[in-house]
């Protein structure tokens, strides 16, 4: 091999391919960011029930549904009792509320799918949040416009820490909220 | 190489080319065939194992396709109204864990039981419960539990049966054996439940024929029957320790296995309340083997059990008495036992000075002579004061008797008994095996056993049943004239399991539609006719029944005959029987019970509170016997007695008495699944037939040393009382401080006396808001083990299994340190509940390369389990050593993953992580109960007080010796103790300034003793 040929593949060529691959691993690695973080996921529900419209268009409160939100660690979903309570009598010939009561009349459980999940390592406590005055948009944005549930915001360590050392400006609707706790035990024990 | 193996043939010219000549082949041959072995290879053809492998792949890579999914949340279709997911939910019942029916509180997720605490509520045990109570949510999700009903075919295999099958035979079974005139004979452990009783008294009705025999193996006959003949008819009186200010304890370790100890505790402790000190009880026990009263005697005595007679005789003419002849002057009998004449006067002093506020106690172990004598004492100087006057205990259906068995087993033999039912019992077991039981049984056409796990008795019978945990079951239980304590079922039956009466009542074809609820229709219509007319009450019986329910236990007006008057002749008690020879007593283990904890592997894993000994029992006796017979700690030794005879490990124990050998019982079951079987000794083959009457000390044993040695598991080892260097160690470093009641109230500052402060070069942090911490009152604590449980339970504290165990590894929170002191005939000991003190200046903080331990604004040293790695410098550098390793991870190290089968990991706290391994984990001060009260505090719009919080080891501790919560709250029970003059930490002088406080213990001597 020529002496020239190598002294161009080390002097230029191979710089080239580093910069360009360094450069392309760091601009995936920010711009996949959201969609690893799973922003974004709104999968496929067993029934297709849609936000906008009991939330938005109805305005039904969200804790008519998720009732154990100041009370509990976890919003809960819905039983399907719950559901029935309106479509027991409200648009029962609509071919999703038939399948709805084929499930609750059978007693057969309503897989939904999940969309937010935090590590098991990390014990968050929706009651807290919720009787401190935060809102659920905080987290879960504006579900009454949507009609699956999407995550709409990160769930990650960052991102908790980041609305707990800056509370007051992050969550203007309610100035009462001071900053939230830093320590470990706050989420982790 | 699959199909290598396959086309290998290992006949022939293989291994006739062996060189036999040169050596023995037969080895060689051996081994060939067996690694070639045929039938015991993998069929498996190499094209299909690369199809599997193939589809496995393409499998996986599907799996992987959507990496977003984030699995499913399934919520009720029907939610019941009380159940809300994340929030716990408490049910009132009664605990079945041995004879005292403790009222318990079932915390129960999501329909699934967690956690058992005390019911607050209940009369008797006020909100607390032992270790046994609390570890044995274990035996609810025991993997080993019995599914279905099983029946032995004639090869002694057992096959599966379902329950009507199993009725058809047995209920034709029972008609035909009342039809041939035969009996049937009903087998039972001791019956505390009244409802059980009628219930079998139906059974009676029913099948004519029947008969009912109980037995137990630890239980009061002793102390009842002497009772009734000092006092005629009537049931024992309770015992109002808080009472008494002298206590003399006969061989009773009434903290530890003997009665109601709970209560005992609770009342004991109160009298020793530093906040009152001037009503500080005290304490003499004089016992053979040391136990934890002995313990925690002020005075303690040691004398061999078969000598106790003697010493009440001569303490009853010492006090006055006129009572038995023959007894020898306190001096004469300081003399013969060597023991301390002075302590002895001391105690003959106390007892006439405090007439009616002591009480001399003697032991369920020791004969009905001596419960006799005793009482005569009591009354002489009239400490029957100090019975309770409202309640008394209760025996519902009287034990069977030595003759009642001896026939039952001579029936069985002539073929005389149909069918035999052993009703939960487990007699192949506990019965002496000179009733010659396991031979009886054979001869029985039709063997019933009802039983939650296969036993030692169930692997003999023709038809096993699986029943009810006493979680899944209905029940009733009364032990006190008065108080009746309901049970209630609250999970459905985990496996095809039905409750042990319901089994007995569908055989009466009662309603054997509705099997489930056929006891709770019949438990609520014996409460209907026969309880509630007892309460003149003013509410309907659906009002009063469901609010009984939910309190757990109710209590009425009672009045059985109680006898007040001493009307028996002691001057006939022989009290001149021989005390020579070798004697061995055969004790209540403390967390066994009679076996059937066996295979509660947190059970066999808690220390021993006086040995520290874990998964074993042994024959424990005094260091100056075991020089006499050349035995030392790591020996077998036979011991021998008339009946049978055993090998046990030795261990030499300081404070025994001289000759005297004690033995627990509970240990060396054979079929008692993958945890309890063959652990320890069984020491029940030295029972005698009289142990049914409650007969456990037998002298004139024969002892030698067996060949062999064995290695015995301690989780603290403690140096020689002997070596001047190592002795009193404790003491001089400061980690137990003690002092003298008198010496206290002369100066209650004495142990601050030579305090000097010391300096930090860094800045105090401060901590503004709520601070936690625990005080520890070493007063209180009698070193029970309730705590140790409790914590196990709660944070998910995995079983290490013993041979971790001698490496030190095992995983418990909390530790109760035991310190000797003194000499190995006269020990001192002190206890100490060690754990995580969440030192301000922690070592452990500064050396986590990884920062995966640190300090909250809350006072709390925190460890974080997803940031640890591993280096274990922490625990290198903690002075404490409370911080706790994963070497493994333990559920699937213990027995082959013994407990990561199904369904142990449902009593898993949710609320706790379980830890995996390679990480560090420690006491956390119960960090889920402190952001659940945050929670509840936030829900109510207040600020989180310190009172709001209970640990799980305080929630545990029946003496109240522990005391958590916020010391910056002035006006909390907290900062009185942590201010208290007789608080320490130890190690002081490390300056790492724990969080938690102890209190000194003080023991109450007499003046006359301490001068000397």
């Amino acid at each position: 091999m020529k002496k020239a040929l190598i002294d161009y593949t080390l002097r230029i060529r191979l710089p080239i391919i580093l910069f360009v691959g360094v450069i392309s691993f760091i601009g995936t690695y920010f711009f996949s960011r959201a969609e690893r973080d799973n922003v974004g996921y709104s999968p496929v529900q067993p029934i297709s029930f849609s936000h906008k419209l009991h939330a938005g268009t109805m305005q039904i409160d969200c804790q008519y549904c998720h009732a154990g939100v100041t009370i509990s660690p976890y919003a809960t979903i819905p039983p399907v009792s719950t559901c029935m309570n309106c479509h027991a009598i409200a648009r029962k010939d609509k071919p999703e509320i038939v399948r709805l009561t084929n499930y609750y009349n059978k007693g057969i459980a309503l897989p939904w799918k999940r969309v937010h999940r935090l590590p098991d390592y990390a014990y968050f406590n929706h009651s807290v949040h919720v009787n401190k005055g935060i809102d659920c948009s905080n987290c879960h944005g504006p579900i009454e416009d949507l009609d699956g549930a999407m995550q709409v915001s990160e769930f990650t360590m960052a991102a908790c820490l980041n609305c707990h050392r800056n509370a007051p400006e992050l969550l203007q609707q309610s100035h009462i909220i001071k900053k939230g706790p830093e320590n470990c035990y706050a989420c982790h024990r | 190489m699959v199909n290598n193996l396959k086309n290998r043939n290992p006949s022939a010219h293989e291994t006739e080319s062996i060189d036999e000549s040169s050596f023995d082949g037969r080895e060689l041959r051996k081994s060939v065939t067996e690694e070639f072995n045929l039938s015991e290879m993998s069929g498996m053809s190499r094209k299909r194992f690369l199809a599997l492998m193939s589809a496995s792949a393409a499998f996986a890579a599907a799996g992987c396709s959507n990496y977003k999914d984030q699995g499913e949340i399934v919520p009720y279709t029907k939610k019941p109204e009380e159940v809300t997911p994340g929030v716990p939910n408490y049910y009132a019942s009664t605990c079945t864990g041995c004879s005292q029916s403790c009222g318990i509180l079932i915390k129960t997720r999501e329909g699934r039981p967690i956690k058992i605490d005390g019911n607050p509520d209940h009369p008797v045990n006020r909100g607390k419960i032992c270790a046994k109570g609390q570890a044995s949510i274990l035996n609810l999700y025991d993997p080993y539990r019995l599914r279905t009903p099983k029946h032995a075919r004639s090869s002694g295999q057992f096959e599966e049966w379902s329950w009507n099958r199993a009725d058809e035979l047995i209920v034709s079974q029972l008609e035909e054996t009342v039809r041939t005139g035969k009996e049937i004979a009903l087998l039972t452990r001791a019956v505390h439940s009244p409802t059980t009783k009628k219930m079998l008294d139906d059974f009676k009705i029913r099948y004519p024929g029947a008969a009912v025999y109980s037995y137990s193996l630890f239980h009061d006959e002793n102390r009842r029957n002497a009772w009734k003949k000092c006092y005629g008819s009537g049931e024992l009186p309770v015992i109002e320790w808080e009472k008494a200010k002298i206590i003399l304890a006969l061989e009773s370790d009434f903290l530890g296995t003997d009665g109601m100890a709970v209560e005992q505790i609770r009342k004991f402790t109160d009298g020793r309340n530093v906040m009152n000190s001037s009503a500080f009880n005290r304490l003499y026990c004089v016992e053979g083997a040391l136990s934890l009263t002995g313990a925690n005697a002020d005075y303690r005595l040691r004398l061999r059990t078969d000598a106790q007679l003697e010493f009440v005789t001569t303490l009853a003419k010492e006090l006055g008495g006129s009572g038995p002849a023959a007894g020898l002057s306190l001096k004469e009998f300081a003399q013969k036992h060597e023991l301390s004449e002075d302590i002895l006067q001391n105690l003959a002093n106390d007892l006439k000075s405090c007439r009616g506020e002591a009480i001399i106690y003697a032991g369920s172990i020791l004969s009905e002579e001596v419960h006799i004598a005793v009482n005569y004492l009591n009354d002489l100087l009239g400490n029957t004061a100090v019975f309770s006057q409202d309640h008394q205990e209760v025996s519902l259906l009287p034990l069977s008797t030595q003759g009642e068995i001896e026939t039952l087993v001579e029936k069985m033999k002539t073929g005389r008994i149909g069918v035999v039912i052993h009703f939960d019992s487990n007699p192949l077991y506990h019965l002496s095996r000179q009733f010659d039981y396991a031979v009886a049984l054979k001869s029985v056409l039709l063997s019933i056993s009802l039983s939650e796990s296969e036993n030692e008795t169930s692997r003999n019978c023709t038809m096993v049943l699986p029943i009810n945990h006493a979680f899944e079951s209905w029940g009733d239980y009364q032990v006190r004239t008065g108080i009746l304590s309901l049970q209630q079922p609250v999970i459905a039956p985990l496996h095809d399991t039905r409750q042990k009466e319901a089994v007995l009542l569908a055989w009466m074809g009662k309603n054997a539609s509705s099997v489930e609820t056929v006891y709770h229709t019949y438990l609520m219509n014996r409460w209907e006719k026969e309880v509630f007319p007892l309460f003149r009450p003013r509410v309907d019986f659906k009002t009063f029944w469901y609010s009984s329910l939910h309190d757990g236990a109710v209590e009425f007006q009672e009045q059985r005959n109680a006898g007040r008057r001493f009307k028996s002749d002691v001057s006939v008690l022989n009290n001149t029987i021989p005390v020579a020879g070798v004697a061995v007593a055969l004790t209540e283990s403390c967390f066994l019970g009679d076996g059937s904890f066996a295979n509660n592997g947190w059970l066999q894993e808690l220390p021993d509170p006086i040995t520290n000994i874990v998964w074993d029992n042994y024959a424990s006796l005094s260091p100056g016997t075991a020089k006499v017979f050349q035995l030392n700690n790591t020996d077998l030794m036979e011991v021998r007695l008339p009946q049978g005879a055993i090998t046990v490990p030795v261990l030499l124990q300081p404070g025994q008495a001289d000759n005297f050998i004690s033995l627990s019982l509970g240990y060396g079951r054979t079929i008692a699944g993958p945890v309890g079987s063959d652990v320890g000794v069984n020491a029940h083959v030295l029972l005698s037939k009289q142990s049914l009457s409650g007969t456990r000390v037998f002298t004139g044993a024969e002892i030698t040393k067996a060949p062999g040695s064995y290695q015995l598991v301690s989780t603290q080892e403690h140096p020689s009382l002997n070596d001047e260097f190592t002795k009193d160690l404790h003491l001089k470093r400061k980690i137990i401080r003690e002092g003298t009641l008198s010496g206290y109230e002369a100066n209650p500052a004495f142990l601050h006396k030579d305090k000097s402060e010391s300096m930090n070069i860094t800045k105090e942090v401060e901590y503004p808001g709520v601070k936690w911490a625990m005080a520890i009152d070493l007063n209180k604590c009698i070193a029970c083990g309730a705590c140790v449980a409790g914590c196990n339970v709660e944070n998910n504290i995995p079983v290490v299994g013993k041979e971790q165990a001698a490496k030190g590894r095992v995983m418990q929170w909390i530790r109760i340190d035991r310190y000797y002191s003194g000499t190995d005939a006269d020990p001192l000991l002190s206890h100490q509940p060690m754990l995580c003190q969440h030192c301000d200046n922690a070592p452990c903080e500064n050396v986590c390369p990884v920062a995966a331990t640190n300090h909250s604004p809350d006072g709390l040293n925190q460890m974080v389990y997803n940031r640890c790695v591993g280096t274990k410098y922490c625990s290198n550098n903690c002075p404490y050593k409370v911080r706790r390793f994963n070497f493994f991870n333990w559920r699937d190290d213990f027995q082959n993953g013994y407990y990561e089968q199904q369904p142990v990991s449902l009593v898993h706290n949710p609320e706790v992580t379980v830890r995996s391994r390679g990480v560090m984990e420690k006491c956390t001060f119960c960090i889920q109960r402190i952001m659940e009260a945050r929670q509840h505090a936030i829900e109510q719009g207040r600020e989180l007080k310190g009172s709001d919080v209970t640990t799980a080891c305080q929630a545990a501790c029946p003496a109240e010796a522990i005391v958590f919560g916020d010391m910056n709250d002035s006006s909390s029970n907290i900062a009185r103790y942590r201010k208290h003059p007789l608080g320490y930490s130890v190690l002081e002088e490390l300056n790492v300034r724990p969080n938690v406080t102890y209190i000194a213990k003080l023991r109450n001597k007499s003046n006359a003793t301490t001068k000397k």
